[in-house]
């Protein structure tokens, strides 16, 4: 099984499997949305030891983690989101959901600038839950009562992510490679950094398509 | 001629257009009247007028106002923009591209009408118009970056590489600081001049540069890929090696690396003497890595003899003990080398002693818990094992699973397993029994919900489906569960519904259903819309030039061809028997067959009359259903939903032209899909029945070369042979019949004696049953004497070995098709029932 970040072209079956093992659903267009917004942040699992049967199949997806970046974030704290994180029953308990993971999170401090990722989990979800609290180290945020659309409540779970933004940043400086944007006043720059000076990327400020983001988070929520 | 208007009236208009995008279309229908009222002819105003019309819903007569508008007023910008709105919102985007044209020339500043017209270039794929555009929209608004990046877009879509990194650079170098390190917009800019420079072939130039940005760039794991892939490509190993361990540390799951590693160290999967070098490669992998799987299993794949089996025997012990679910799913793809197959059989089927769970790795286990789940496991996978195609064994299959599940009763898995056994024993009624058992042991789990649901289709139990899957859909949308099912383009469920309809002959379901798919993948074209300005404006540029590219190949995608091939098949037999347009003879329970004129004639209307009371009463039935639930009335996007009109098919089913509707399948399947054989034979047989023979033979050829002992193209070449020799009913142009006839004679040489073609095939493939029945039909076309023979040699199939179910339903269906006698039926099925006991299809004959 390969773990690789989410093209525009996996959608299809990512679509699939998440209407396959999840009730919050969404149509094509919030995929497209995810993929084209943070492009670094949602992943694959993909079942590459099966031959194609057609020069057309498309890679086979046994899981997913759809992720993003809290638009405009109420604690005005710099955080990423699951979306939704969903593995076929045929290939759970491989570890594909904590691999997973895994990747979205660095990517979200990585490239993002993410302090933390949140997300909502159903408080029946034993088995997620345990990948999230005991496997990842998610902590409990809060419970937030009747958030599925059934009734269900939802437990607020989140993860501080500074240990990767300080490997991430370690890692910057091992670069040896000159850079255009240190020539020029890289000693200010690195000031900042070490103020701990909020990383502020831009997203979320021009929203094209808001009406798309708003519409589809109040339709269908995230698991 | 313009007219003016009054100050006052002016100042309404303004508002007019105001109150239009705020929406308030009553109120700014209100105040367009007010204007018309002194002015009847006022072009622009009559334009708005129609804009607001149509976002209310009544297109026509919007299209009708703005051509009124545009007489008034030929001159106005506002007058054909509103039009190319108008087309625009219809999906004409041709039309659209035309009428924005003249407004623009009308208006050559105005900076909407120049963007909106961009984007129905782009989304048209008119590469030229789109550069156009994109430099005159540069033109005017240099000092924005987008408008740099969006060309170079523009180029690089229509190939024009070196074009687009110029206008990169351009930008670039303006630049009098660099932006800062968390500038997005830089960050891509910056990687997306790099991909087009490595696209390019430029791979030193691409690594120099790249390494002039690598530090600052926000997407590690993207420029590490590339570093690494441009050390490997320019052979500078030890730091390309060095790469790609580095980014195996990163995702160490991820094969693409391991092979470009292998590579990078010269290793050769194929030479035997690498072998060791590579087994000790990946065990260097494993140290301290208890959840890797990609090194333990890679090795599988290019291990053979001895080595394979002590590799796999390490492998599957560890697995097994650890009851790993997914172990048969992960292994299966070894199966197509029969060693690797019978070695894994003869290993698993002896780890029958207890102690054999003591894996690599693995705690020792001495509790009874841990060697009974190792057993269980064993006992999974051999069932697995036995029911894949590639090593079958129901009986033993079964065996295995009844032992698993008499020590874990109440496993959904097992269950699964033992429901999966079923359906390949064709006995899929008990199979969907089976599923649902399943289900109710674990209810909140989607996943067994949807194979339960998917069960019931096959089991054609459409309406225990459907109310399997209301148990997750939200039931309040319009349309209840299958409305939330179409909203949420849940396309596996639609398409095996409407599978289901078609073996039970309901046919304006089936169409329903397939006609579906066809419309969520316009959806899906239309989808990337948006993103033509939002990811631009994001700069996120290479995750748009990737959805770009898919969307150029959507609809070689599986779901389409699925749904398109039995689509076209409704519409070929729709033109072959019109009679069954109506609903109630295609739903199966009036036959025509045998009847004489009167009784066909009565039959007919019976049919006509039943189909009619059925609409009706399915239109009070929505009508009630409005008035008694207060439905939202929005579909799961949270826009306003119409109820469907037509939401048995009727309507889809009456269609005067089936061959024409068919085309609207066909024509992306062959253009998208044309190295699928199967496409490529319906694409002959609408052809052929459209008079279209140069067409017919273009798919004849296109198959053949694909396989050329398929056995749909050898009846067709036999039809197509025979058609030619008799096309005297169907004059063609005499260049047309030359052309035919040289084409005809590569296929199949006009010496070939036709019969002696079709039995040199048939000796041939003698132990095939598709392409015995191939010959069969072939030689009844060739000799209508023939029947009798060939009946009795189609009842022969069934003496073949490793006879398939499906071959087996086919030869039976094949019967009804020639109408054998009932007693030849009779004597089919009888065998049949023998070599498929639980076959539930054989059974409810
Ligand atoms: C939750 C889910 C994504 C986990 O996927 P997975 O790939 O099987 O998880 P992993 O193999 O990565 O599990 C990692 C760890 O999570 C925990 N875990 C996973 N499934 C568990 C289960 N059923 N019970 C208890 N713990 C479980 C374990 O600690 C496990 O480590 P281990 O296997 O070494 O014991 C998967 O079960 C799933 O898709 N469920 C349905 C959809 C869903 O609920 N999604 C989450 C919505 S918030």
């Amino acid at each position: 099984m390969d773990i690789r970040v989410m093209k525009p072209s996996d959608i299809p079956h990512v679509q699939q499997a998440n209407i396959t093992n999840l009730p919050e659903n969404y149509f094509c267009k919030y995929y497209l949305y995810h993929a084209l917004t943070w492009p670094q942040l949602s992943y694959v699992a993909v079942d590459v030891s099966r031959p194609p049967k057609t020069p057309y199949d498309p890679p086979k997806i046994v899981g997913y983690v759809l992720a993003k970046m809290e638009e405009e974030p109420s604690d005005g704290i710099p955080h990423g989101h699951i979306t939704s994180l969903s593995v076929m029953r045929t290939h759970r308990r491989l570890g594909l959901a904590e691999k997973l993971m895994r990747q979205s999170q660095r990517a979200m401090a990585e490239t993002y600038g993410a302090k933390y990722v949140s997300l909502h989990v159903r408080v029946s979800n034993t088995a997620a839950l345990h990948l999230y609290r005991d496997t990842l180290g998610f902590n409990m945020d809060k419970i937030e009562a009747k958030y599925y659309a059934d009734g269900e409540d939802a437990n607020c779970m989140r993860m501080e992510l500074s240990h990767l933004r300080f490997e991430a940043e370690e890692e910057r400086k091992g670069i040896k490679d000159q850079d255009e944007g240190d020539e020029v006043g890289s000693a200010g720059k690195k000031d900042d950094d070490k103020k701990g000076k909020k990383r502020r990327v831009k997203v979320g400020r021009v929203l094209g398509v808001g009406d798309l983001v708003e519409r589809n988070e109040s339709s269908a929520k995230a698991g | 001629m313009p007219q003016p208007l009054s100050a006052k009236d002016g100042a309404a208009f303004r508002q007019v257009v105001k109150l239009y995008e705020l929406k308030q279309h009553k109120k700014a229908l209100k105040t367009a009247e007010q204007i018309l009222k002194k002015n009847p002819n006022h072009g622009d105003t009559l334009a708005m007028k129609a804009l607001t019309l149509n976002a209310q819903g009544h297109t026509d007569e919007a299209f009708s106002l703005a051509k009124l508008a545009l007489q008034q007023d030929m001159k106005s910008h506002i007058c054909w923009h509103v039009y190319g709105l108008l087309y625009r919102s219809t999906k004409q985007l041709d039309e659209a591209i035309k009428a924005y044209k003249f407004a623009l020339r009308l208006e050559p500043e105005s900076a909407q009408i120049q963007r909106d017209l961009a984007f129905l270039q782009i989304q048209m794929r008119d590469y030229n118009g789109y550069i156009e555009s994109r430099k005159a929209i540069l033109h005017a608004r240099p000092a924005l970056r987008q408008n740099w990046t969006a060309l170079a877009v523009a180029c690089h879509l229509a190939g024009d590489l070196s074009a687009a990194e110029h206008y990169l650079k351009t930008y670039e170098d303006t630049l009098k600081q660099p932006p800062p390190r968390t500038d997005m917009e830089h960050s891509e800019a910056s990687l997306y001049r790099n991909v087009l420079i490595g696209e390019m072939g430029e791979v030193e130039r691409a690594l120099a540069h790249l390494k002039t940005i690598s530090r600052n760039n926000l997407d590690r794991t993207a420029v590490m890929e590339m570093r690494a892939d441009y050390l490997l490509r320019l052979d500078r190993k030890d730091e390309a090696e060095e790469a790609y361990r580095a980014l195996i540390v990163r995702n160490n799951e991820y094969r693409l690396y391991y092979e470009k590693l292998e590579k990078v160290l010269g290793l050769d999967r194929e030479n035997p003497d690498d072998h060791a070098e590579l087994a000790a490669l990946y065990t260097s992998f494993l140290e301290g890595n208890h959840r890797l799987d990609a090194a333990r299993r890679i090795p599988l794949d290019f291990l053979r003899g001895d080595e394979f089996k002590t590799a796999a025997d390490k492998y599957l012990r560890r697995s097994l003990a650890k009851g790993v679910p997914s172990l048969f799913p992960n292994v299966k793809a070894l199966y197509s080398d029969d060693f690797k197959r019978t070695t894994i059989q003869s290993l698993v089927e002896g780890y029958t002693s207890e102690t054999q769970a003591d894996g690599e790795d693995m705690p020792q286990h001495t509790n009874g818990d841990a060697s009974s789940k190792f057993v269980q496991s064993r006992l999974y996978f051999l069932a697995q094992h036995y029911n894949y195609f590639r090593s079958r064994n129901l009986k033993k299959a079964t065996d295995f699973i009844s032992q698993a599940l008499e020590m874990d009763p109440k496993s959904p898995d097992y269950h699964m397993t033992k429901a999966r056994i079923l359906k390949h024993l064709g006995d899929v009624e008990q199979a969907a029994e089976v599923m649902s058992f399943a289900r109710e042991l674990d209810t909140k789990d989607r996943y067994i919900n949807t194979k339960c649901a998917k069960y019931q289709l096959r089991n054609n139990d459409c309406e225990s489906a459907l109310k399997t899957m209301s148990l997750f859909t939200r039931n309040e949308s319009v349309g209840g569960a299958l409305g939330d099912l179409h909203d949420m383009q849940c396309m596996w469920y639609i398409t095996e519904d409407g599978e289901a309809n078609l073996r039970m002959d309901k046919l304006s379901l089936a169409l329903k259903r397939f006609k579906c798919i066809y419309d969520i993948f316009d959806v899906w074209q239309e989808d990337q819309f948006d993103f033509h300005y939002f990811s631009i404006r994001k700069g996120q540029i290479r995750a748009y030039v990737d959805m770009m590219r898919w969307e150029d190949q959507l609809r070689s995608h599986p779901f389409f061809t699925r749904a398109a091939l039995p689509a076209i098949k409704i519409y070929v037999m729709l033109h072959d028997n019109p009679d069954l347009s109506h609903g109630h003879l295609a739903n199966g329970s009036i036959k025509l067959e045998g009847l004489d004129a009167a009784e066909r004639k009565r039959a007919l209307k019976k049919a006509k009359r039943e189909q009619e009371r059925l609409e009706k009463a399915e239109a009070e039935k929505r009508e009630a259903e409005k008035k008694q639930t207060k439905k939202t009335g929005t579909g799961g996007d949270g826009e306003p939903k119409k109820e469907d009109p037509d939401p048995h098919g009727f309507q889809l089913l009456q269609t005067p032209a089936p061959l024409d509707e068919a085309v609207k399948f066909l024509t992306p399947l062959l253009e998208f899909a044309p190295k699928n054989i199967t496409a490529q034979n319906a694409g002959f047989e609408v052809f052929i029945r459209r008079n279209k023979p140069l067409l017919a033979v273009k798919c004849l050829r296109a198959a053949k070369s694909l396989d050329p002992e398929d056995p749909v193209v050898h009846e067709q070449l036999i039809r197509f042979r025979r058609s030619l020799d008799s096309t005297s009913a169907s004059p063609i142009p005499d260049k047309v019949a030359q052309v035919l006839k040289s084409v005809s004679q590569d296929l199949l040489p006009d010496s070939t004696s036709l019969t002696a073609f079709n039995d040199a095939f048939m000796a041939k493939h003698a132990s095939s049953a598709p392409h015995v029945r191939s010959g069969l039909r072939a030689r009844g076309y060739l000799d209508a004497s023939s029947k009798e023979r060939n009946e009795e040699e189609l009842l022969a199939t069934l003496d073949l070995v490793d006879l398939s179910l499906e071959d087996t339903q086919a030869g039976l269906e094949l019967l009804g098709e020639w109408k054998s006698s009932k007693a030849v039926q009779d004597e089919y099925l009888a065998k049949a029932k023998a070599l498929w006991p639980e076959a539930t299809s054989f059974k409810r004959r």
